[in-house]
C-alpha cells in the first residue's frame, strides 16, 4: 500500500460564519508518511483535520480517502481511520477499559480482542494498572494517553493527530515518535497537526505549512530548506509566517509589563 | 455606599466582589447563548419559557391561599411556600452552582480573598433566587394587594428579599453541616442523596399537608402565635408585614418587625464573614479529595441481570455496545441521578398521597380497580429519564461518537434509553407489580404487563421527540425550567389518558383490557424500528450537538 494517494483535497474551504477560515486547500497525501502539518494559531488547522475526520460535515470543496467520498461514504472512511483530538475530554465515570471496550465494539472488534489489544496499548505507556481506574482520577497527560490506545485499537491505516503529545511526560513523548515512526513503516499515514516544530522536523516524510487558511509550503524539511535556507523549520516557519521582529515584540512586551 | 461597607466588613474586597459576579452572570449569558445556539429568538424563549414555568408552579402551589382571609396566616403560608420552594430550588437546582469550582483554576492564583470568592458566588445564587421567587409569588402578590391593600403587598415584597437571605443562609449551615461528615466522592454521593431526598420530603410534605388540610375551614383558617411562633421565620416575616401595614406597634409586632429586617441582614453577614472562609476551605478538601478518593468499579456487564436485559431489549452491535456503555454510565453520573432519583421517590409519594385521608381497608381496597392508579403512578419516572439523560458535563466529548462508523446515529440513541430503562425503571416497576400482585392477586398480571409496555412506549417515544442531544452533554440551566414543566405536564396527561383507557377497557367487556397489548406491541416496534430512524439522523444530530 506504500506510496498509493490515500487523501485527496481539492479546493477546501470552509467558513464559520462570516469568516472564511480554509481558503481553497489542495493536498494529495500518499500512504506510508508522516505528514506535518503546521501553523500559527488560527490558521486552520484543527478545522482542517476535524473536517478530514468527519467531525464537521459542512464545507466546501472535494475530498476522497481510501478513493472514498468524504460526503457520501463517510462510514466506510471512518472505519479505517483514528483521530487522536487535541482535548482530552472524556467520559470521566468510565474506566479506560471500558471506554476503550466500547470504541472497540462500535469499530467492529470483539469484546476480548479489545480488552487485549487495550492492555497491551495501555502496557507501553506504563497504565496497565490504571485500567480500571476511572478517568476522573487521571492527569492531563494520562488522559492523553488512553486517547492515543483508543485511536490505535482497531490498526487504522490512517491516523489523525491534532496536538497529540500534549501534557505527555518526556519519556513518553519521545515513545510516541518512536511509534510514529515505526508506524509509518508499516504503511500507515500518519496526519500529524502540531505546533512543535522540532518534533515535527525530526519525524516528518513532509511538511505542509498553512498559514490563514493556505498552504503556503510544501515539500520535505530537506526540500524546503534547499528553497529558503533556514537553520531550521522554527526559523522558516516564522519567515514564512511573517513573523520575524520576535525581538521587538519582546522588547515591547518588557516595557508593558514594565509600565 | 451601605453595600459596599456592608459587603467590606464581611471581610471581601468590594471591587473584586462586583467584578467576580459580573463576570459569573456574563459567563452565564454565554452559556444560555450557546445552548441556544446564538438564536436570540430562541433565548428570548427559554427566558421565557422558564418564568412561565416557574410562575405556574408558584400557582400550583399556593392556590389554595386565595380563601384564607386572615392577613397574618396568608402572608405566614405565602412565606412558607417560597422559603420551602427556594429551599428546594438550591437544593435541586443551585447546589452545583455553590459547589462550582470551575473556577479556582483562573481565579486562585489571583490575590482574591476566599471570603470576596464565596460572597460573590452567594451573591450570584442570590440573583437568580430573588428572580424565581418573584415568579413563584406573583398570583401570591396579586392576591395580597387585591386583599390587603397597595401598601401590604408593598411590604410583602420587600419580605420576599429578606426571605431569600435567610434561606440562603439556612442552605450555607445545612451544607457545612454535611461536609464535617464526609469529604471528597463520598460527600458528592452524600449531598446527592441529600438533594435526592429532600426534594422528595418537600413533594411528600406538600401533598401529604394538603389533603391533611380541611379545604372547607381553610378561609377562616388563623394561626394562633405562640412563643415558639417567634422562632419560626414566615412568621416573623408576616408579623412584620401586618405590624407595619395596619401600623400596630404592640409588643409582638415589633419583636417581628425586629426579628424580619435585623435577622436576615445578621444571617448574611454571618455567613459572609464566618461561614464562607469555612466552605472555601471545605470546597478545596472536595477538589483534593476527588483524585485522593478511590471509586468502586462494578463489572455491570457479567451481571445476569445485565446480560438477560440486553438481550430482550438490544438487536444491533452498535445499540449493544451504547447500552453497555451507558448502563455503566447511569449508574455512576451524579446529575443524572441528582436529576431522575427524586422522581422516583415522588411515585411513592404519589400512591401515599391517593390513599391519604381515606379509611384503610384492605379488603376494601383489593376488589377495586386502584391498583391501575399504583401501576400508572410509576409512569412519573418515564418522563423524567429522558431530560435526566441529557443533563450533564461532556459538552466536549461528544466527538468521540462523530468519529465513530455508527451505522446509524439512532442506534446510538436507542441504546442510551434502553439501558436507563433497563437500570432505573424496571426495578422499580418490578418491586411495584410484586406488591400489586400481593394485594390484588396474581389475576392483574395481564394489567401489569399492559401498564409496562405502555411505561416502556412512553419511555422511549418521549426520548426520541427530544432534540437528539448526546447524553451528560447540557448544562442543566439550558433544559431545566418552564420548557421541561410543560413537557413534564403534557406527557402527564397522555398517561392518564392511557390510564383511563385501560380503565374503560377493564369495564367495557371480559379480558378487553388484552386488546391493548397488541396495540402497544405493534406501537412499540414501530417507533423502535422505523420512527427513531426517521426522526433521529446525523443531520439533527449535527444540528444539535456542538462538534467543532
Amino acid at each position: 500500500m506504500q506510496n498509493q494517494t490515500i487523501v485527496e483535497i481539492h479546493s477546501l474551504q470552509k467558513k464559520y460564519g462570516q469568516k472564511q477560515v480554509l481558503h481553497g486547500i489542495d493536498l494529495n497525501i500518499t500512504s506510508g508518511q508522516i505528514i506535518g502539518y503546521i501553523g500559527p494559531n488560527g490558521a486552520g488547522k484543527s478545522t482542517t483535520v476535524k473536517i478530514l475526520c468527519g467531525l464537521i460535515t459542512e464545507f466546501q470543496g472535494d475530498i476522497t480517502i481510501f478513493g472514498k467520498d468524504l460526503r457520501t461514504q463517510t462510514l466506510e472512511i471512518k472505519r479505517q481511520v483514528g483521530y487522536i483530538p487535541e482535548n482530552a475530554v472524556l467520559y470521566e465515570s468510565l474506566t479506560p477499559l471500558e471506554f476503550m471496550e466500547f470504541i472497540g465494539e462500535m469499530r467492529g472488534l470483539e469484546t476480548e480482542q479489545t480488552r487485549e489489544k487495550a492492555e497491551a496499548l495501555m502496557n507501553i505507556f506504563e497504565m496497565k494498572p490504571n485500567l480500571n481506574q476511572r478517568i476522573a482520577t487521571f492527569s492531563k497527560g494520562m488522559r492523553q494517553k488512553v486517547l492515543i490506545c483508543s485511536a490505535l485499537l482497531h490498526n487504522p491505516d490512517l491516523i489523525f493527530m491534532d496536538e497529540p503529545l500534549t501534557g505527555l511526560d518526556a519519556n513518553s513523548v519521545i515513545m510516541v515518535k518512536e511509534m510514529l515512526i515505526h508506524l509509518s513503516r508499516e504503511g500507515k499515514t500518519v496526519f500529524y497537526s502540531s505546533h512543535l516544530m522540532d518534533v515535527v522536523e525530526k519525524i516528518s516524510d513532509r511538511i505542509i505549512l498553512i498559514d490563514q487558511g493556505k498552504v503556503i509550503a510544501d515539500g520535505s524539511f530537506d526540500e524546503l530548506n534547499e528553497i529558503s535556507n533556514d537553520e531550521n523549520l522554527e526559523k522558516m516557519f516564522t519567515r514564512l509566517t511573517g513573523n520575524t521582529n520576535h525581538g521587538e515584540k519582546a522588547e515591547a512586551f518588557i516595557n508593558a509589563f514594565e509600565k | 455606599m451601605p453595600f459596599r461597607w456592608f459587603i467590606e466588613k464581611m471581610g471581601a474586597d468590594y471591587n473584586q466582589f462586583i467584578r467576580i459576579l459580573q463576570l459569573k452572570l456574563t459567563l452565564d449569558d454565554r452559556r444560555i447563548k450557546v445552548a441556544t445556539k446564538k438564536n436570540k429568538n430562541a433565548q428570548e424563549k427559554m427566558l421565557i419559557k422558564q418564568s412561565l414555568g416557574q410562575i405556574f408552579m408558584g400557582v400550583f402551589f399556593s392556590v389554595l391561599l386565595i380563601m384564607i382571609k386572615s392577613p397574618f396566616t396568608f402572608f405566614y403560608l405565602a412565606h412558607t411556600f417560597i422559603m420551602a420552594l427556594m429551599a428546594m430550588m438550591i437544593i435541586s437546582e443551585f447546589t452545583t452552582i455553590l459547589f462550582d469550582t470551575t473556577e479556582n483554576a483562573i481565579i486562585q492564583p489571583l490575590p482574591i480573598k476566599g471570603n470576596t470568592m464565596s460572597l460573590a458566588r452567594n451573591a450570584h445564587i442570590f440573583i437568580y433566587l430573588t428572580l424565581m421567587a418573584f415568579n413563584l409569588s406573583v398570583l401570591s402578590i396579586i392576591v395580597a394587594i387585591i386583599k390587603f391593600g397597595i401598601i401590604s403587598g408593598l411590604i410583602f415584597i420587600s419580605t420576599i428579599f429578606l426571605n431569600v437571605l435567610f434561606t440562603l443562609f439556612i442552605a450555607n449551615i445545612l451544607y457545612l453541616g454535611i461536609m464535617r461528615i464526609a469529604r471528597g466522592e463520598q460527600l458528592k454521593n452524600l449531598l446527592m442523596y441529600f438533594q435526592v431526598a429532600i426534594a422528595i420530603f418537600f413533594m411528600a410534605a406538600y401533598q401529604l399537608g394538603m389533603r391533611l388540610i380541611d379545604k372547607t375551614q381553610i378561609q377562616d383558617m388563623v394561626l394562633p402565635v405562640h412563643w415558639y411562633t417567634f422562632l419560626v421565620p414566615p412568621a416573623f416575616f408576616s408579623g412584620f408585614i401586618v405590624g407595619l401595614s395596619t401600623l400596630n406597634f404592640d409588643l409582638q409586632h415589633l419583636i417581628f418587625i425586629t426579628e424580619a429586617i435585623v435577622l436576615p441582614i445578621l444571617a448574611i453577614f454571618f455567613t459572609g464573614k464566618y461561614l464562607t472562609p469555612v466552605f472555601n476551605r471545605k470546597l478545596m478538601d472536595l477538589e483534593q479529595g476527588d483524585r485522593a478518593s478511590k471509586v468502586k468499579i462494578e463489572s455491570a456487564n457479567k451481571s445476569l441481570w445485565y446480560r438477560l436485559m440486553s438481550s430482550i431489549f438490544v438487536y444491533n452491535s452498535d445499540e449493544k455496545a451504547a447500552f453497555k456503555m451507558m448502563w455503566k454510565m447511569v449508574g455512576r453520573e451524579r446529575l443524572f441521578k441528582q436529576s431522575f432519583l427524586p422522581s422516583t421517590g415522588f411515585i411513592l409519594v404519589m400512591i401515599i398521597s391517593s390513599f391519604a385521608g381515606k379509611p384503610f381497608d384492605l379488603d376494601k381496597i383489593s376488589q377495586s380497580n386502584m391498583y391501575l392508579l399504583v401501576l400508572y403512578s410509576s409512569l412519573i419516572c418515564v418522563f423524567t429519564i429522558a431530560s435526566s439523560l441529557m443533563v450533564g458535563p461532556y459538552q466536549s466529548a461528544v466527538w468521540i461518537f462523530k468519529t465513530l462508523p455508527f451505522t446509524s446515529s439512532a442506534n446510538f440513541f436507542k441504546g442510551t434509553i434502553k439501558a436507563a430503562f433497563v437500570r432505573f425503571i424496571i426495578p422499580i416497576y418490578l418491586v411495584i407489580s410484586v406488591i400489586v400482585c400481593i394485594i390484588w392477586g396474581i389475576k392483574v398480571f395481564p394489567d401489569i404487563l399492559i401498564a409496562f409496555l405502555c411505561g416502556y412506549l412512553f419511555s422511549i417515544l418521549n426520548y426520541y421527540i427530544q432534540l437528539p442531544i448526546y447524553p451528560f452533554s447540557m448544562e442543566k440551566s439550558a433544559i431545566q425550567g418552564g420548557s421541561i414543566f410543560f413537557k413534564f405536564f403534557g406527557v402527564i396527561v397522555a398517561a392518564l389518558a392511557a390510564g383511563f383507557l385501560h380503565n374503560f377497557l377493564l369495564g367495557w367487556f371480559p379480558f378487553a383490557n388484552l386488546l391493548l397489548i397488541p396495540v402497544y406491541v405493534g406501537a412499540i416496534w414501530y417507533i423502535d424500528q422505523v420512527f427513531v430512524y426517521r426522526k433521529i439522523n446525523w443531520k439533527a444530530v449535527d444540528l444539535t450537538n456542538n462538534f467543532s
